[in-house]
């Protein structure tokens, strides 16, 4: 049986979509949640998709952190459930305080809509164990907000913990800090990054196929563990 | 009813582009010598006594929402309560001369009634949404 991933929407979700098709196109058995109901529906992982979820209002992330679902998706991760959070996800993971630091505005204060060149730092994570250590790959990056800021203590810690997982190459995209893109929790269940793997998942729409890693890997963890 | 407000600010360290911008926009406007940053002002209107448990309570509000405070700061203060404005009683002075005021009334008072409808609506979409 194939893994069951949930994808959960809400109100200003823009890419929830893209990663049910990109779960589907991978193998998966993709799951639509709702934003305001607080029940995963039995899923073995959980993403948090791209977009603007309550239209980004007050901070991004800062309300979609306090839907209902989210009390189940922050009791699932602590118990070790696999959790994605890409772009806006990733926001709402920071705002969860499921990942330290914050995503602030872009330094060049414009929205940046590239082809983004990545190396991945850590493949230690249920999300990116198909990758190796120093590749380097390609995802379309998307985002107004999307500057990592932690303080001095957080990063070090993150750098010596090897919790970096992606860091922005040939040039830093928005000000990051550590041209940080995506980093993960102690345990490497819960990961974000402001990249976008759902959109790299065929040749059709995405500059490379990067992105089917991030599926491979976490349907490998699911199907080992099961 | 008391005003507490809140004031949210972006940590020192924290780069401000926002605030970067405008400060860019003023200069281009021949304000010299203005460094901005921008921050967020929000006003809680606060039902019954402020007390000090209640600005607590408003602190935790700040902490909880308002404020993320791995990136920001927060102040908390009560605002002195505006002069009340003087109320409008006309209208009781016209129904003695003619039924036309009846009519404002009961006119006013569907509108009241439908105001009343729409914001039980919007409720509903609110506990929905949220």
């Amino acid at each position: 049986m194939s893994p069951k991933i949930g994808v959960v929407t809400f109100p200003g979700s823009l890419d929830d979509q893209d990663a049910v098709r990109a779960i589907r196109l991978c193998g998966g058995e993709p799951v639509s949640l709702w934003h305001g109901s607080d029940d995963l529906d039995g899923v073995d992982a959980v993403i948090l998709p791209g977009g603007f979820s309550y239209g980004d209002y007050l901070r991004c992330g800062a309300i979609s952190r306090f839907a209902p679902v989210m009390a189940e998706v922050i009791k699932s991760a602590d118990a070790g459930m696999p959790v994605l959070g890409i772009c806006n996800g990733f926001q709402i993971l920071c705002e969860a305080h499921l990942l330290p630091g914050a995503l602030i505005r872009n330094d060049v204060r414009v929205f940046v809509c590239k082809d983004q060149d990545l190396q991945v730092e850590s493949a230690d994570t249920t999300w990116t164990s198909d990758f190796t250590r120093g590749q380097m790959i390609t995802l379309v990056l998307k985002n107004g907000e999307g500057g990592y800021v932690a303080d001095e203590d957080t990063l070090r810690r993150l750098e010596d913990e090897g919790r970096v997982i992606f860091r922005y190459v040939n040039g830093n995209p928005n000000g990051s800090f550590h041209d940080i893109a995506g980093i993960c929790n102690e345990r490497g269940n819960v990961v974000g990054l402001m990249p976008h793997p759902e959109h790299n998942v065929d040749r059709l729409t995405g500059p490379t196929q990067d992105g089917r890693a991030f599926f491979s890997s976490v349907f490998d963890f699911l199907t080992a563990k099961v | 009813m008391a005003r507490v407000v809140v004031d949210v600010m972006p940590k020192p360290e924290i780069l401000d582009p926002q605030g970067k911008a405008v400060t860019g926009a003023l200069a281009r406007l021949g304000f010299a010598g203005m460094s901005v940053r921008q921050g967020k002002r929000f006003e809680l209107e606060v039902e019954g006594e402020v007390t000090e448990e209640r600005l607590a309570e408003v602190r935790r509000a700040a902490e909880t929402l308002l404020a993320n405070t791995v990136i920001e700061t927060f102040d908390v203060r009560v605002e002195p309560a505006p002069a009340s404005a003087a109320e409008d009683n006309d209208a009781e002075d016209n129904d003695a001369e003619d039924n036309d005021g009846a009519d404002d009334n009961a006119a006013e008072e569907s509108t009241a009634d439908e105001n009343e409808a729409e914001s039980a609506e919007e409720a509903e979409l609110t506990a929905q949404a949220g």
